[in-house]
């Protein structure tokens, strides 16, 4: 025989005040729980989600990042042979060049500057990266024209189609800006894409720094790895999402660093739950005995208290998510210590999010209300129906 | 002992398990204080002791990581011939680098050898350690933390592959840990050795003498707000422009950038404060509706509101420090004397806990006993004793 829920609905309005306090206590701990949560997982996602698994990465041996590597013409002639790569439309094997360099832009929030990763690319850029979806239209090769991600043009300053942007090394050619692209959320929506021809010679730079190969077959890339690292080519290759994987890696160690101190908040929140959930019992004594005599079930008792605990924390875990809504939809960036550049990302609060954080305040309010419950079912019978 | 002591301690024993849960609940947010204030306290301790160096940091107008012309040094240092506002100008090129077979990213800097000692003084090296970095090429001098992680030590001989080109292996003598750098992390070597490097490797002339940036040792503050303008001026329409910052605004861009941990941080203080408050109202609120009958005996008896009002306080505030107590001391013996103290936080790398954010912590919790202790202590003033009797029984 189990209590009707009623029961234990009608017991948290008892005790009004306490009830209350305790469910803004959960409720806090979940709405910084989910704003930190939805900040970590779109920051991965911005570059954790980059790349395409059939795609490989090629860098020189010694770089950590396409911004610093550096692969020389003759090397990249040799890319072309990489066993198992796709074959465009032109006949020729699907290999990406692209030079990957940076400018310094303003951001919209506070016009701090932001610097800026700008890829020059041919058209096999977008036969690899396939996920790219342009708005306007692309530049044209041999043009100064440029288009930029979706992230960059909402996080900075005079990237809108249209509008004109300096680039190069002193910053003395002008981009018309024709275009603004799609990613799938991915890294590259952060940056100013143009044709890489023009960017070699704005930047005086006359070697590439990343070549990026589409395979036939993402099930043989380790035989093309084994190709580009080995002794004909001697560069470094990794599948795509595995460089993006590692980069976001390194980003996510503040990630972790506040979950740490927001475990330590929400282990306070369990000891608040305890105390509330011992008042609630201390305070039914009585009534705990009468509902044994009636016939429940030691069970039945425990059970009571753990749904009321469950009643508060999903109270409180509304309470958080409504409180914790107005910062979906934002939109950051950060610097990469690796890249030394910025990537955007938005904090999106998903319904993934929400559960884990529901869970969480359960947790909480389950782990608190444990000792009371076992100890509302020990309450000795006869002297607690005496003593009242 | 008076009657105020004697019921306090009595309060506190009566439902010992119900004080010591508000000492847990109001300790681990004071751990989230002490923390969270350290790393904050860090970072502006590192940033203000940049600034206190007197140095301005010139980088590529593009980008900062453009490099600049290493040619900018001798350009800025003839602005003053005289070497009385400006000490000295150190090129800096950054290399990175990282150890054979591991992918923790170092921090490395190659900086011209005869100037560094003079333009960063706060690495305070000793004479014999200064002959050793003037002798030796490869001398290095490593950052605290770094050789604290590496396990690095005077004499090492260490090899490092700079993750930018040309990817060298360069294999440095460790010379100092500099145990008074500011910069705890980065490592130091002699430009000239990666000039070379670059050289022989075959890199393009042009890519040989580049430096990543420059810094300016000024004398005085007003020298450096002079020629913080004046050294952007001299490279005006040049094909490379500089932007010249003051180091801490040089610095502060890179942390405020990741995640602006400082003021995030300070936010999730302030909310972690408003849980403690709310869970010790919670139990200050409980404990006063238990003894209602209690205070109006007193106020019978011919007690004062005052009294009533004081005792609540009283408990709530001890109640909070002794929380505040422990929240301070767990973290201090925690990473003092165990092995947490080896984590590594990001941009800090290592947690040291200062006199001054426990006393802030501490400060706190007696704020958080006040707040929470201040409604009960009310309401006992405003509480109707024959009310209060009557439901007594």
């Amino acid at each position: 025989m189990t209590l009707p829920l009623y029961y234990n609905w009608r017991n948290l309005f008892v005790r009004k005040l306490t009830t209350l306090l305790t469910v803004a206590v959960i409720a806090v701990v979940v709405a910084a729980l989910i704003v930190l949560l939805s900040f970590g997982s779109g920051m991965k996602r911005s570059v954790g989600g980059s790349g395409h698994p059939a795609n490989l990465l090629v860098l020189n041996a010694g770089a950590t990042a396409e911004s610093t590597s550096l692969i020389w013409p003759e090397d990249a002639r040799l890319l072309v042979q990489t066993p198992g790569a796709a074959v465009g439309p032109d006949g020729q094997p699907l290999v990406s060049l692209e030079i990957v360099v940076q400018t310094d832009v303003r951001r919209l929030r506070d016009g701090s500057s932001a610097n800026v990763a700008v890829r020059g690319v041919d058209d096999a850029a977008l036969a690899v990266h396939d996920q790219v979806r342009i708005h306007g239209r692309i530049f044209r090769q041999g043009a100064r024209e440029a288009m930029v991600g979706r992230a960059a043009q909402s996080l900075y300053r005079g990237l809108n189609i249209g509008d004109r942007i300096a680039l190069g090394r002193s910053r003395s050619h002008e981009y018309e800006i024709v275009g603004v692209f799609e990613a799938a959320g991915s890294a590259f929506e952060s940056e100013i894409w143009a044709p890489r021809t023009m960017i070699a010679d704005s930047y005086q730079r006359r070697f590439d720094s990343s070549a990026v190969i589409r395979l036939l077959d993402p099930g043989r890339i380790d035989e093309a790895a084994a190709y580009v690292n080995g002794p004909a080519v001697r560069l470094k290759a990794a599948s795509e999402p595995e460089y993006y994987s590692q980069l976001s890696d390194q980003s996510q160690q503040v990630v972790y660093l506040v979950l740490g101190l927001v475990i330590i908040m929400a282990a306070g929140a369990v000891f608040a739950v305890a105390n509330t959930m011992y008042a609630a019992v201390d305070g039914r004594r009585r009534e705990i005995a009468m509902l044994r005599t009636l016939g429940f079930s030691r069970v039945a008792i425990v059970a009571a208290f753990l749904i009321e605990a469950a009643m508060i924390a999903t109270m409180a875990c509304g309470l958080g998510i409504a409180a914790s809504l107005p910062f979906s939809g934002m939109r950051r960036d950060f610097l990469s210590p690796v890249t030394h550049s910025v990537t955007g990302f938005e904090i999106v609060i998903t319904p993934g999010i929400c559960l884990a954080a529901l869970v969480a305040a359960i947790l909480v309010g389950i782990v608190g209300a444990a000792a009371p419950a076992a100890r509302a079912a020990r309450t000795p019978i006869v002297r607690a129906l005496r003593r009242g | 002992m008076d009657l105020l002591q004697t019921l306090l301690l009595r309060n506190l024993g009566r439902n010992p398990r119900r004080s010591a849960l508000t000492v847990a609940a109001v300790a681990m947010p004071v751990v989230i204080l002490v923390l969270s204030f350290t790393i904050v306290a860090q970072l502006n301790r590192f940033l203000d002791d940049s600034a206190a160096q007197l140095r301005l940091a010139v980088a590529h107008k593009t980008s900062i990581i453009n490099p600049l012309p290493y040619g900018h040094k001798a350009r800025i240092a003839a602005l003053d011939p005289s070497k009385r506002d400006i000490i000295a100008v150190v090129g800096i090129a950054w290399i990175g680098g990282v150890l054979a077979n591991d992918r923790e990213p170092l921090t490395t800097m190659g900086v011209d050898a005869d100037e560094f000692p003079i333009a960063f003084t706060d690495h305070l090296l000793t004479q014999a350690e200064r002959d050793a970095w003037q002798r030796d090429r490869r001398a290095l001098i490593v950052g605290r933390s770094t050789a604290a992680k590496m396990g690095w030590k005077v004499g090492d001989r260490v090899t490092i592959r700079a993750s930018v080109p040309p990817y060298s292996e360069f294999s440095f003598n460790v010379i100092s840990t500099a145990p008074q750098a500011i910069d705890p992390v980065a490592n130091w070597c002699h430009l000239s050795y990666i000039f070379e490097e670059r050289a022989r490797s075959g890199l393009p002339e042009s890519s040989v003498d580049l430096v990543s940036f420059l810094f300016v040792k000024c004398a005085g503050r007003a020298a450096l707000e002079r020629y913080r303008v004046e050294i952007d001026r001299l490279f005006e329409n040049t094909p490379d422009e500089t932007q010249t910052q003051d180091e801490k605004a040089f610095l502060n861009q890179f942390i405020s950038q990741q995640f602006d941990l400082p003021t995030n941080l300070t936010l999730l203080a302030l909310i972690t404060i408003a849980v403690a408050v709310l869970a010790a109202a919670n139990t200050m609120n409980m404990s006063f509706r238990d003894r209602i009958g209690e205070t109006a005996t007193l106020r019978a008896l011919g007690f004062s509101a005052r009294f009533g009002a004081l005792l609540s306080l009283t408990e709530s505030v001890l109640l909070c420090g002794i929380g505040g107590a422990l929240g301070v001391l767990a973290p201090l013996l925690a990473f003092g004397y165990t092995p947490i103290g080896d984590v590594q936080i990001p941009l800090i790398v290592r947690l040291e806990i200062g006199p001054g954010v426990c006393a802030a912590a501490l400060a706190m919790a007696l704020a958080i006993g006040v707040i929470a202790g201040a409604w009960p202590a009310l309401q006992g003033g405003r509480l109707r004793v024959i009310d209060a009797l009557r439901s007594l029984e």
